[in-house]
This record gives C-alpha cells, structure tokens and sequence, in this order.
C-alpha cells in the first residue's frame, strides 16, 4: 500500500443500533430476587381495630379522601371519636421512633382530620334487605359499631339504651372539652340515616327481658358496658359522691361544686375526669392513689393533662375513713408501699400502718366500676359472674353476643369498637353469608430493623393544638390543618404498604424497575442486586431466593 | 413519586454492569437530565464494556468508544464538528477515575486550559476496575487493591482532581454521586445550562466487587462518604466560587470504611488510620473557608 491508497478500503465504522436489552438478558445472573411483598406495619398491628394505617395515609397524600374514608371505615366506623379520644395503641409501635429518634407519626390527630373532613359523607348505603332483624342492646360505641357493620351488611338493626340518648359513656361520661356531645349525636343521627332504629328508655332485665329478645330477633347483641359502682371498701362510704354518676351530671350542667377542696379517690380514667371536671369547674383537686404513676391505668396523656391543669397527686395514699366534720369531710389515709405484683404485673399497695388525716368539701369516688350481669340467665355466666364468651362474644346460647366492657371491664373504646364488629361479622356469618367483614391478622409484621430511615424528613410532630378558648367546657384542643397532616405524614415510613415514592425506582443500576405510578420489577434484567429491598424505606420490597422461585 | 427525578429513561436495561454498578447508575442518573440531544465519547474504561458489546449498545445517544487518554480531546473534536453542522449538542466525554486524574489527565488539562464547549464527568470507582482493580491516582490513603496489597496498601494520598480543575477556571465544576439524586440532576443541569465553556463533573461511583463489599450497600456507602466528610458535594464557578450543596453530618469514618473489605489494612493500621482522619478534616476545613469566602453569610444545615 502507498499514498492514501488505504483510505478506499478503510473498514466501516462498527455501529450498533439495537438497544442491550434486546439481547442481554441479565435476569439470568440472579440468584435473588427481589419481590414486591404488602406487609403489616406495626402501627395496623398495634391497633386493636388493624386499620390499615399506611394505606389511608397514602390516599390522603394522593387527594382521595374518599377512598382514605372507606379503607377506615372498613374497620372503624368513628374516626372523630376515636381520633380524639383513643389511647393511640398504634402510635407505640411506630416504627419511626423506635428506628430513630425521632416521635412517632401522630396518627391519632390524622385520623381526627379524617374524620373531621369527613363527617358529613353519610355511611354507604345498606347491601341488599336480608329481612333478618337483629337486637342490638347497649347505645355504646360497642353497640353502635355493631349496628353499623349489621345495617351495612342489609340486616334491620333496632339498638335499645336505657339511657334517654344514645352514646353510652361517649355522651354520659367522657367531658365536652375532650368530646363534645354534638360529634356522639351527629354518629347517631347518621346511624339513623342509614335505617338503623334507636329506642331509649329500656332497660335489659328491667323493662326488656333476652329470653324475649332471643324470641324476636334472629340474633342479639349485648353491650351494656360496665358502669356499677364498686365498693371501695372504705368505712363511711355513703359520704362519697360517685365519680361517674358526678360526670353524667356535670356534662349536662347539673352539679355546683361541694366547696373548693375536693379530692378524687382512684387512678383510672373516670379519677383523671373527675379530677379534671372539678378543676375546670373552679376547685382545687387532690388525687388519692394507693399506688404510684407507674402502676396507674389512666391514659399517660390524661394524667398529663390533668398535672397541666392543676390537679394533685397523692401517691401510695389509701384512704381508710371518711368521716363529717362539721361542713368539711376528715379523710383518714394510710401511708402505702409498693410490694410484690398481683396478677395485672402491677406491684401491689402494701399496708405500713402510718396514718394520717386530710381535709376535704367534697370526696369522689372513681376506683372502677363493674359490669352488670344480673339481665343474663346464670347457664351464661361463669362461677364470677363473668359472661362466658368465645373470641367473637358469642354466649352459649345460639346467635346471643356480648362485648365491650361488659364482656372485659372497663376498657377502651376502641376495643369495644372491636367488639361491637367482631360480633357483627360472627352474627352475619350465622345467619348466612359469606364473610362481609374479615377479621385481619398481622402477616409478617415490618420490624424496625428493617426499614430505611434515611429519607424521612426532620421536622417536628404535628400534634393536636390547643384551642384558643375562654370557656373551660369548650373542647380543649382543634384539628390539624390539611397542609400539617400532609406534612406529618411525610415522616411516615409507609411500612410495608408501596406508597409509590419512587426510591426504588431511582436507585435502581439496571433501570429494571418500570414506573407506571407505582414500581414493576422487570424480572428479565433485575439481576439481583437487593439496592431496591435496601433503600425502600418501609421495605415493602423482600429478596426471595431464585432457587424458590424457579422450583416453586 | 416523590423524587425530583426525570422519569424518562435513556439507558436501556440489560447493560452489562455488575450487580449494584455505581458507574451505571450515575450514567442512568445523568442520562435523564441530559436528554437525548447528547453524544458520550468513552475512554478505555468499565463502560466500554457495559455499554454492550457490537451490534448493541445501552444509551439512547450515540456513543464513541477511543483510546484511554483521549476522552477529552476526542469530545472537543466532536463538538467542533458539531458545531460545524450548525447543532448545539451536548457533547459529554464520560471516563473512569484512570481516564481522569491518570493516563486522560493531560487531554483533559489541555481542554480545560482551552475552556472548550464540553462536559468532561469523571465516574470514579477509585480503581482501574476494568483491567482487574488496580490503583489508580484517585485510590485514597490505606485502600486494598491488587498492586496494593493487604500488606502494602495505598500509601498516598487520593489525587485532588478538583483542585486541578479549579486551578484552570473553567466555568463549572461539582461533586456529586447518585447516593443524592436530586442534588446530581441539580448539577447536570447546571453544567448544561453554562454552555460555550468547559465543564467538568466528578462523581464517586461505588463499585461493588472492587470495594469488596455487598451490592444491596451501594447507595449507602456513597451517603456515608459524603455523610462523613470523605466526599463532600459542592460547586466550583469559575475555579474561585465554592458552594457547599449539602451539610455532612458528624458520621464516623470508620462508619463509611467498615462497609468495605477494600479499607481492611486501614482499619488495622490506627497510625495510618490518623493520618486519613488528618487529611480528611484537612481538605473539609480548606473547603468551608472556601465556601465561607464565597458566601460570607451561609454556613449551616441542608
Ligand atoms: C370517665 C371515662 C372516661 C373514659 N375515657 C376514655 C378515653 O379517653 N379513651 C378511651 O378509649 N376510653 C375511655 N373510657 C372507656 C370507654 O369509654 C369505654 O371502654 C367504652 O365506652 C365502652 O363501650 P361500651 O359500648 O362497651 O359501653 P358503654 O359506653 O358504657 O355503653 C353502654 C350502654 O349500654 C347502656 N346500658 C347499660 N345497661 C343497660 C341495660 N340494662 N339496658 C339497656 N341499656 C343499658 C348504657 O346506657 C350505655 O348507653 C372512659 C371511660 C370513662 C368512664
Ligand atoms: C493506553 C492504554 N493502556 C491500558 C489500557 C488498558 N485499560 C483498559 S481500561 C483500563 C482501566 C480503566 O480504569 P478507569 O479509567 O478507572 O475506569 P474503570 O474501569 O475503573 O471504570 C486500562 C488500564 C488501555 N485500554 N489503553
Ligand atoms: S383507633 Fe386508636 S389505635 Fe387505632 S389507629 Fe386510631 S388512634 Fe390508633
Ligand atoms: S412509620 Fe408509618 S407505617 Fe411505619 S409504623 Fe409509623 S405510622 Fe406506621
Ligand atoms: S421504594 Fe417506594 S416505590 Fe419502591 S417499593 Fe418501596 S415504597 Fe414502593
Ligand atoms: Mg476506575
């Protein structure tokens, strides 16, 4: 070759024009691969009602309030009052404060917002007539859940309370400031918007007997809730004023303060409003607990904010007598010490025998209440007077349930919430049909190991804010704004539920996981790196083994 | 989604990376917010090979593949042509650490010296990976590669390429890696956006086997370098203003070192182990008294 002979035959330039993909498979080189897997978050789990926490958060973000509404209302129909006044058993399994310091999503404010913004929607209409009539006995929010899930499964449902209202301890014992009555009558006027029958001023044993309920209804629900007054034991008790009766009256404005020193004697819920009642009222109030703040069953945030309004408290004080002294009334207390603990895990108030005598106006009693089981044939009942129960409240008698408190004491009222569902989805499956409101049980719930804080913006908890307000009776705290609930639920780690937050997408080297609104794992090329189940915040994501798989 | 992400795709799958490819990902990355109006020139490197082998490739733009120390040169070349016909293509020449602070180093000068209309990014997995993970100028203080052994281990310190760049004052330079998404889409488009000189991007790109670690930890490994201090991200405008784009936080160096088997004599060695911390600090300082004199009224928090 001479000059530029060689340019002539100069090769072409090699050029490719099809994309790898056409030909590299590199799915083969995987040994793991990682699938998209919905798993329970720890605050559904927590729950006792198992609403699916994650997956309502993620429509509020995406505008559908309406499907935000029905995801909740599968499992809980009263977000306005649980929303305020749940102990908020979910927020303690946040996965968010356990896997950081950071607190825990407020989930209880969010699900007031909810409920809030959507108290006017009326409950979906009814599914076909069944012609079935089912007695529901009990106003409670354990007997108007029941009534809810029944009506919405096509069942006549008539609630009967011997109360002149419905609402049980939501209108009768819980204050105003924390819920006020109009949200309990705007539920039972929307539960009768849906057909369900309220009829007041009867009574279980008194003016209705269950033989006859039993007789007229294709099924029965009892929640009569445990409301009894407990002795306490202490000598002259006929001078003490019942703490729960002391509500009923207060939230209907019908009681003047005794004088300006009362003390409340307990450490439940019922001490925490009585307490709380007679302060906001004008008195100065001394709480008289036999055994510390540890063992106190009160709600943590009542017990706060019963320390912000002033109340007092009396540990380890057991009052033994009370007596009259002229107007006033003498309380004799004992000095107690914590022991070994009783059954509850709780350590036992043990006597020391040192003394001493303190000066009241007015003494409550709140130190429990009991259930009342007389209305039930003793064949129900067990040696302790206990209803004898399966897990959904069935009795022994076919197609009678019990739950709520009366089934398991004071308790909260979510769980009698639970309750009031439970036996609705055991009585509907009684009387026929397929599983219209399935139970859910946690499937391999996200622990905090698992997932990826990384990404969760730091800014502070949104919590309920005070109310601006001069009157002690009007409700204490607002609702959230939309723009502070959306915010808050930012920091959500959307545990084990996809909210479609595009990390995995974003990281992926191989660009083997396809975007349409939400992730698809491509697996002809993912080969298998595990970036997508490391990153993915709530780690919806998990690697299964190829070897599974492709011998499956 | 919530990431301030392009969702258009210009990298097919079925690339021939290794699992958890860093150099991939940032390609990926950079891909979406360049768009298609684009032409890469490839040096010998690691994307010489996954960019496929003939008849296919992996970019929706076309590709060059040249010699190793000419990335620079041969993308100043297209872009001239480029210009000839009357288009205003972003020209990309994308090399590997080896392609940059070595053997492609003195192209590279001689384009920054000449401030020509393109983009030089530096992927850099801080080894020769392609040929068998061998040292390169960019391997750091204490690492494990194969002509630095365990018992030898890389005595000097990483090459401060981004000083050399600065040092030629072309428009635009930055750090950044795809452990930050958002704050590497923020930077392509900067270097885009200042057209008609030269601009350079160095992005700390993980890679797995040779860092001898777990794929699944590629995208943390890159937040802890920055995180710790040993990466930080920040702009140089005009080889003198310097900004710091995000605020590490206090993460232990020993935190972004423990992911990787390739920092094991380092670990071993608290003498050596001291002088990385020394140096570490050392550059951060000089570069906050940099960001601090470019704007004395911001230092603080992302
Ligand atoms: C003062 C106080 C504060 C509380 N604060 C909280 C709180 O903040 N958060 C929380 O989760 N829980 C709280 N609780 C507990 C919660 O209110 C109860 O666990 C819940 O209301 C139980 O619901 P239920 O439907 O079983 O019973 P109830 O709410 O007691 O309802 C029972 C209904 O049955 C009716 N009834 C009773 N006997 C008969 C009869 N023989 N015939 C016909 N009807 C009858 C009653 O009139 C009532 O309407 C509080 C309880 C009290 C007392
Ligand atoms: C002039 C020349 N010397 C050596 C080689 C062999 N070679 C090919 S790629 C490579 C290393 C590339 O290292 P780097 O630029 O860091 O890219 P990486 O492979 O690490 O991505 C070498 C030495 C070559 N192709 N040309
Ligand atoms: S009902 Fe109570 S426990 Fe359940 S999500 Fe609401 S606040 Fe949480
Ligand atoms: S981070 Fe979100 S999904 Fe996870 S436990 Fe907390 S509230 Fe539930
Ligand atoms: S990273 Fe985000 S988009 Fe991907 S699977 Fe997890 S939640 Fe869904
Ligand atoms: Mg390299």
């Amino acid at each position: 070759m001479s000059g530029l002979d060689h340019v002539d035959n100069y090769p072409e330039i090699p050029v490719s024009l099809a994309p790898t993909s056409t030909v590299l498979k590199t799915g083969a080189w995987r040994s793991v691969r990682p699938v998209l897997k919905t798993r329970t978050a720890p605050c559904n789990a927590y729950c006792p009602a198992g609403i699916s926490i994650p997956e309502y958060f993620d429509f509020l973000t995406q505008d559908r309030l309406e499907d935000a509404h029905s995801v909740f209302m599968e499992r809980n129909p009263f977000p306005r009052i649980t929303g305020r006044v749940c102990p908020r058993f979910c927020e303690h399994g946040c996965n968010l404060a356990v896997a950081t310091d950071e607190e825990p999503l407020s989930i209880r404010s969010i699900e007031r917002w909810l409920g809030d913004h959507t108290a006017e929607v009326p409950h979906p209409n009814p599914a076909e007539e069944t012609g079935k009539q089912v007695a529901v006995v009990g106003a409670g929010p354990a007997g108007m859940a029941a009534a809810y899930y029944l009506r919405r499964s096509g069942h006549k449902v008539t609630v009967f309370d011997r109360r002149e209202l419905a609402g049980g301890i939501l209108r009768y014992g819980i204050p105003e400031y924390r819920l006020p009555t109009e949200i309990v009558d705007n539920e039972v006027r929307k539960l009768e918007n849906m057909g369900v029958e309220f009829r007041t001023r009867l009574a279980l044993g008194a003016d209705l007997k269950l033989e006859d309920l039993e007789a007229a209804y294709a099924a029965v629900f009892v929640a009569t809730g445990a409301t009894g007054q407990r002795s306490t034991g202490i000598a002259g008790e006929s001078l003490l004023e019942p703490g729960l009766a002391f509500l009923e009256a207060a939230n209907r404005n019908q009681v003047s303060l005794p004088g300006e020193r009362c003390a409340v004697i307990g450490g439940g819920n019922t001490a925490m409003d009585v307490a709380r009642m007679l302060q906001r009222m004008g008195a100065k109030v001394t709480v008289l607990y036999r055994r510390t703040l540890t063992e106190m069953p009160a709600i943590d945030e009542e017990y706060e904010r019963a320390v912000e309004d002033g109340v007092e408290f009396h540990w380890l004080t057991l009052p033994r007598r009370v007596t009259k002294l002229g107007a006033k009334l003498l309380v004799t207390v004992e000095q107690m010490r914590l022991g070994t603990p009783d059954e509850s895990g709780r350590r036992r108030p043990e006597s020391t025998g040192i003394m001493r005598e303190m000066r009241f106006d007015g003494v409550f009693s709140a130190t429990g209440e009991k259930a009342d089981t007389t209305p039930f044939p003793d064949r129900l009942r067990d040696a302790q007077g206990w209803l004898d129960l399966d897990v959904d409240g069935a009795t022994k008698d076919p197609l009678v349930y019990a739950g709520g408190d009366l089934a398991t004491g004071p308790a909260t009222v979510i769980e009698a919430i639970v309750a009031g569902r439970n036996a609705a989805r055991a009585i509907d499956a009684e009387l026929g049909f397929s599983d219209r409101w399935p139970a859910v049980s946690p499937i391999d719930t996200v622990s905090p190991a698992e997932v990826n804080v990384t990404y969760v913006p730091h800014h502070d908890r949104a919590d309920d804010p005070p109310a601006v307000t001069a009157d002690p009776f009007a409700e204490e705290t607002t609702t959230l704004t939309a723009a502070d609930v959306l915010e808050e639920i930012d920091r959500c780690l959307s545990c084990g539920y996809c909210n479609s937050c595009g990390t995995c997408f974003v990281f992926c080297p191989d660009g083997a996981i396809l975007w349409n609104n939400g992730p698809r794992i491509d697996h002809e090329f993912c080969k298998g790196c595990g970036i997508c189940v490391a990153e993915c915040p709530g780690h919806v994501m998990v690697l299964v083994n190829e070897r599974e798989v492709s011998h499956a | 989604m919530r990431w301030v992400v392009p969702e258009a795709e210009h990298m097919a799958e079925g690339t021939l990376g290794c699992q958890g490819c860093g150099g991939a990902l940032s390609m990926r990355l950079v891909l979406k917010e360049l768009g298609q109006d684009a032409v890469a020139v490839l040096p010998a490197c690691c994307w010489s090979i996954i960019d496929g082998p003939w008849p296919v490739h992996a970019l929706d733009i076309p590709v060059l593949h040249t010699a190793f120390e000419t990335a620079a040169v041969v993308a100043t070349g297209v872009k001239a042509a480029k210009t000839v016909q009357g288009k205003d293509t972003t020209v990309v020449a994308w090399a590997g650490d080896g392609g940059t602070f070595d053997i492609g180093l003195q192209a590279l000068s001689g384009a920054a010296e000449r401030n020509e209309d393109i983009l030089f990014i530096c992927y850099d997995n801080e080894a020769y990976m392609n040929t068998g993970i061998q040292r390169s100028s960019s391997t750091p203080t204490g690492t494990w590669t194969t002509t630095t052994p365990d018992q030898r281990p890389e005595a000097r310190p990483k090459k401060d390429i981004m000083g050399i760049i600065a040092a030629h004052r072309i428009p635009y330079a930055a750090t950044a890696t795809a452990a930050y998404p958002e704050d590497l889409e923020r930077k392509v488009q900067n270097a885009v956006a200042i057209k008609g000189g030269m601009r350079f991007l160095h992005l700390l790109s993980v890679c797995p086997p040779g860092w001898k670690m777990e794929a699944d930890q590629a995208i943390e490994v890159m937040r802890r370098a920055v995180r710790s201090k040993v990466f930080p991200l920040y702009e140089v405008r005009n080889g003198r203003d310097y900004t710091i784009t995000h605020w590490p936080d206090d993460l232990p160096l020993e935190d972004y070192f423990s992911l990787q088997g390739r920092f094991k004599p380092l670990l071993g060695n608290d003498e050596m182990l001291e002088l990385v911390r020394g140096n570490v600090e050392e550059r951060w300082q000089t570069l906050l008294a940099r960001h601090e004199a470019s704007h004395p009224a911001s230092v603080g928090s992302n």
